[in-house]
């Protein structure tokens, strides 16, 4: 145990050089440095992701805490996940990528427990390492005590007006992701993110995206919201192919390619002829 | 045979009210040269009438109105929400009218194809210099004829109230307020007041549906007219010399065809407009002040105005206490000078050459360095401009950054249309070169025979007699 | 030194052969497509009569047998591109009349009927009509001499009718001014002067901050890293009015020394209408504390009063002075610091 803790010690404190001078990058806004800063906290990243991914994954036999006693969710979590999703599950946004997203928004308890066992994208495999009773508790943690916001059921109609105010000049109105002034920095595309995932990054604000705390939008806005999006990541296309949901610019293009089929029927209908 | 019998029997009625008989007989005969480039402005002619056809149907169910109501139909996904009397309507357009989208997607798509094949017959008659005496007058007429286009497409584009158009009225309004002393006064009076305005909508769909097609109707009547009038040019070859006309008669080959094209036109549209979504305005959502997107993009056609709204570095002038906002340079002052140039090229052209009297015979590419050098320098520079104007998605797909991106094309736009322009110069003297030499190899007659029309245009002209006054021709 | 100066002469002549030679090679692709061009276009002249082709191009050379051959093929061809269009035209109706509404069905079937006819109609000029090249003499445009003079002589002869024809002119002169002028005055019931709203600068001292909701905003309504779309009380939603309310930390603010106190705990307030093209200024990056327009990628720096720091935008966006009043709410300290939205002549 102690070994454990003491390794996790040395990872925060690892981390703390690093993210020192990437807030105060953030000042200069001196366009070249930041693409300098981001490019060494992109590396710091990595190197912490694997430092992170190592020390979860560090075969933990023989360390286990008595076999009969109940799991303690809350302690687990300190002890694995804070690490990644903070101490109270509101996330912490790590080099060029979300190290550990929010978990202030999950409301489903096997969800949660399918997570830890399995470890999606970039998130490290539990289930070799904590008994399913732990993965139980934790998960149960999650979702009793850290999940503070509400996800009922919102207004599509509403959460669009919200979503187009705020959210549509990143994300675009097709939640497709759109750029913003720095590299690596575009905003995601949102096709594939779970509403818990969307509210808790709402709240929280990670990397470059603003917070919306919940004077600016309130709970049932963040719903109305959520729902909007997930209703968004698949948009009726009643007009056929929606080429990419691009707009005007891929639209057109494919007239171009129609033109020159047009032009080349031209040439069928006068093969031969000399002008 | 009975279909003759009819043919007398239809042509003496008609004759003997309008004295038709030799008219019809001039017109059967018309010839039309046959090659695939004289076809492109009949594509541009034939999706200006399937923009008329569809868009009477869309003026039927469309209502330019930006009073405000509460949106209850079929897409529920704006339900309860305030939208526009004009929004509501196309949202009925697309989901409710039977064949509403179908329509809707083709008026678009025509539109989109209506200014592709435009500028392709532009091109081609610029690179073949067809603009010159007497066709000057055609040239000016088509390229006002593209002028309308630009502006009614913008209009169509804008009068939607969803929130893409609204933002292309915004930058609009921009571009319209930053002209230098009259701009304010133009912006009010065109759009009665600052955007978003009660008024806009209405004077748009007036002008997009019945002065700008109006005028586009006429100007179209008047270059078609003068192309009868004036008859077709013809590439150089046998026969072609600036006194004859080489080609198929308008009846029946070239009426088959010209048809024919005519429905295949319409059937790539309807194509289009069944099986490619265009400007999903459910997805865009209601115009709001307060609502923005990114990916904001106008239609292609003036996708170069935008792009040189995206390069053109932040400077702007001021002269004491007046200000000319750095929007006015890229988006009023370099069209304006392009369009200049465009205007006044055969007036221009006419102090360097020694043509005279009517060129018949058209010139091949090669054949005029200088001119399609120019020609390719514009185009590069065009379509350098366009690609900018979608930089962001450029830096979406590559994954770099829209500001390094900006500025290798602020790069390119200044370098790579001098470089085509150049390297053009040089393939059209080495083309031009090699083909000489080879006529000479070949053949000392071919030579002469190829010099034969230039001498045949300076004879002296036959005397014309009076009756020749009369319209349509002998 | 005279090495260095061989090498780059050598490197020089290199570099030019090398130019040479591309432009040999686009020299001879475009010969070679040209060739090609000139080959599908031209008939093709067999060497003997006897090796034709059943081509359309050679109908000149055809044998009564390839004609009919042709012909035969030609007519099943359009009869099975009408059948198709038939087809389509069929499946419209179908599709149409059931009420379904599916635009890929409609759309589909009828451009198969519009493709199909035309196909067809193509397929007969070019196979089921006697293709004749011909050839007719051009009219000179100009007319003669003597019809020219005729012409001019019948309008001068008209003219010599009219008497007085100084005042007719004058006349005419005047009435069709006072016409224009009467036409062109209608133009003002289109638009009213620009100069009232245009330099309004919106915000009053005194009026509180508000959402589009309406609520008002105060001390602890932001964290440091959130934005919010503020209005004036009267003029919720309205386009030039809209407001972007950030905070930022207070120690890294750089706002000009007559500005210090404009941002009570870090609250900064700007037009939300870019200076450039009039889009609203929607993007804020929390991290490099700039915003960023969607439309045209300007940037402006929210520490450095919103000056433009990158893109097409050249005036900062106007600030408005902030304060905080007794219980902590945000009020507007005077309006914008100038007309927001997009510059024009007139604006400073």
């Amino acid at each position: 145990m102690p070994c454990k803790e003491g390794t996790i010690k040395i990872y925060l404190s690892a981390s703390q050089p690093c993210s020192t001078p990437c807030i105060q990058a953030n000042v200069g806004n001196n366009m070249a440095e930041n693409k300098a800063r981001a490019r060494c906290r992109f590396i710091l990243g990595c190197a912490m992701a694997c430092l992170a991914l190592w020390v979860l994954c560090w075969p933990a036999s023989g360390q286990t805490p008595e076999p009969n006693a109940k799991p303690d969710g809350g302690a687990i979590f300190a002890q694995r996940c804070a690490a990644c999703h903070g101490d109270r599950g509101q996330g912490i946004a790590a080099a060029v990528t979300i190290a550990g997203p929010s978990l202030q928004a999950e409301h489903d308890l096997g969800m949660v427990m399918t997570a830890v066992e399995s470890g999606p994208s970039h998130m490290p495999v539990f289930s070799r390492v904590l008994k399913s009773a732990q993965i139980q508790a934790v998960a149960r943690y999650v979702t009793t005590d850290l999940a503070v916001i509400p996800l009922a059921h919102g207004n599509i109609g509403e959460g669009g007006k919200t979503f187009r105010m705020y959210c549509a000049a990143c994300h675009r109105t097709a939640v497709r992701g759109g750029v913003l002034a720095f590299a690596g920095r575009n905003a995601p595309d949102l096709k594939n993110k779970s509403a818990a995932l969307i509210a808790g990054t709402i709240r929280w604000g990670p990397g470059t995206m603003p917070k919306f705390p919940s004077s600016v939008l309130s709970d049932e806005q963040l719903a109305s919201t959520v729902d909007y999006v997930r209703f968004v990541q698949h948009p009726p296309n009643p007009g056929g192919n929606p080429l990419k949901q691009v707009g005007p610019v891929s639209e057109g293009g494919v007239g171009a390619i129609a033109v020159l089929f047009l032009i080349g029927i031209t040439g069928w209908i006068e093969r031969g002829g000399k002008g | 045979m009975i279909t003759e019998k009819i043919a007398r029997q239809a042509s003496e009625a008609i004759d003997s009210r309008l004295r038709a008989a030799k008219f019809i007989r001039t017109a059967l005969n018309h010839v039309f040269p046959d090659h695939w480039s004289f076809m492109l402005g009949e594509i541009a002619l034939y999706s200006f009438m399937i923009l008329v056809v569809t868009g009477t149907y869309l003026a039927l169910f469309f209502h330019a109105s930006s009073a405000k109501v509460i949106y209850n139909g079929s897409y529920h996904a704006l339900d309860g929400q305030k939208v526009s009397v004009a929004y509501r309507s196309v949202l009925n357009i697309c989901f409710d009218v039977p064949a509403g989208l179908l329509v809707r997607q083709m008026h678009h798509w025509a539109a989109l194809i209506f200014l592709w094949a435009i500028l392709a017959h532009m091109a081609r008659i610029f690179l073949t210099a067809a603009y010159r005496k007497p066709r000057e007058m055609n040239w000016l007429i088509g390229l006002t004829l593209l002028v309308l286009a630009l502006v009614n497409g913008f209009f169509g584009y804008s009068m939607l109230d969803d929130l893409l158009s609204g933002t292309g009225l915004r930058i609009g309004y921009a571009i319209l307020i930053s002209i230098p002393l009259v701009g304010p006064w133009l912006a009010f009076l065109f759009m009665g007041g600052t955007v978003p305005n009660p008024a806009t909508l209405p004077r748009m769909f007036a002008l997009h549906i019945f002065l700008v097609p109006g005028l586009i109707t006429a100007l179209l009547g008047l270059h078609l007219f003068m192309i009868w009038r004036q008859l077709h040019t013809n590439y150089p070859g046998p026969k072609r010399t600036n006194r004859t006309i080489v080609g198929s008669r308008l009846w029946p080959a070239y009426t088959g065809k010209s048809i024919g094209l005519l429905l295949l036109v319409f059937g790539v549209i309807a194509g289009l407009g069944a099986f490619f979504q265009i400007d999903p305005v459910w997805t865009y959502g209601p115009y709001d002040p307060a609502s923005t997107m990114a990916g904001a993009q106008p239609d292609w056609y003036l996708g170069w105005v935008e792009g040189a709204l995206r390069l053109f570095p932040g400077v702007n002038l001021r002269l004491g206490h007046w200000l000319i906002p750095e929007i006015f340079f890229p988006a009023v002052l370099m069209p304006s000078l392009l369009f200049l140039f465009l205007y006044s090229w055969p007036f221009t052209e006419k102090l360097f050459s020694k043509d005279t009297g009517d060129q018949n015979v058209l010139r091949l590419p090669y054949e005029q360095p200088f001119l399609t050098a120019g020609g390719a320098g514009l185009f590069i520079f065009l379509l350098v401009l366009l690609v900018s104007g979608g930089d962001d998605f450029l830096a979406l797909a590559v994954g770099g950054s829209v500001v390094e991106i900006r500025t290798i094309l602020r790069i390119v736009v200044l370098i790579a249309p001098p470089c085509a322009a150049v390297l053009t110069y040089f393939i059209c003297v080495r083309v031009m070169r090699r083909k000489a030499l080879r006529t000479r190899m070949t053949s000392p007659e071919a030579s002469a025979e190829a010099a034969a029309p230039d001498e045949m245009a300076l004879e002296p002209r036959p005397p014309v007699d009076v009756h020749e006054l009369t319209p349509g021709g002998e | 030194m005279t090495d260095d100066g061989k090498q780059r002469k050598s490197g020089l002549t290199a570099f030019l052969d090398l130019c040479r030679e591309t432009l040999e090679l686009g020299g001879k692709t475009l010969d070679f497509l040209s060739t090609a061009m000139r080959q599908m276009q031209a008939p093709r002249r067999p060497p003997e009569p006897l090796a034709k082709s059943g081509r359309s191009e050679d109908r000149e050379l055809e044998t009564e047998a390839q004609i009919q051959r042709r012909e035969r093929i030609g007519t099943g061809l359009v009869i099975c591109f009408f059948l198709l269009a038939v087809l389509g035209g069929i499946g419209f109706l179908i599709a149409y009349w059931s009420g379904r509404n599916n635009t890929q069905v409609l759309g589909g079937s009828l451009a198969l009927f519009l493709c199909g006819m035309g196909i067809t109609l193509v397929l007969w000029a070019r196979l089921l009509v006697v293709q004749k090249e011909a050839v007719e003499q051009r009219h000179p445009l100009q007319s003669s001499p003597l019809a020219q003079k005729v012409a001019a002589k019948a309008f001068c002869d008209g003219a010599h009718d009219i008497r007085r024809r100084r005042l007719l002119a004058w006349m005419g002169v005047g009435g069709a001014g006072l016409f224009g002028a009467m036409v062109l005055s209608l133009l003002r019931s289109l638009g009213m002067s620009p100069d009232k709203s245009l330099y309004s600068r919106i915000w009053k001292g005194g009026q509180r901050l508000v959402t589009s909701d309406g609520k008002p905003l105060s001390l602890s309504s932001l964290e440091t890293g959130s934005m919010v779309t503020v209005f004036p009380e009267d003029q919720i939603g309205a386009e030039r009015a809209q407001t972007i309310l950030v905070r930022v930390k207070e120690h890294l603010l750089q706002l000009p020394s007559e500005r210090a106190g404009w941002a009570p705990s870090g609250y900064v307030a700007y037009s939300r209408v870019c200076t450039h093209a009039g889009c609203p200024v929607g993007e804020f990056e929390a991290e490099q504390s700039i915003l960023l327009c969607p439309c045209h990628q300007s940037t402006f720096d929210v520490l450095r009063a919103a000056a433009p720091t990158g893109g097409p935008a050249a005036r900062p966006l106007p600030q408005l002075p902030l304060y905080a009043d007794a219980d902590g709410t945000l009020r507007a300290g005077g309006g914008f610091t100038a007309p927001p939205g997009p510059g024009f002549w007139g604006i400073s």
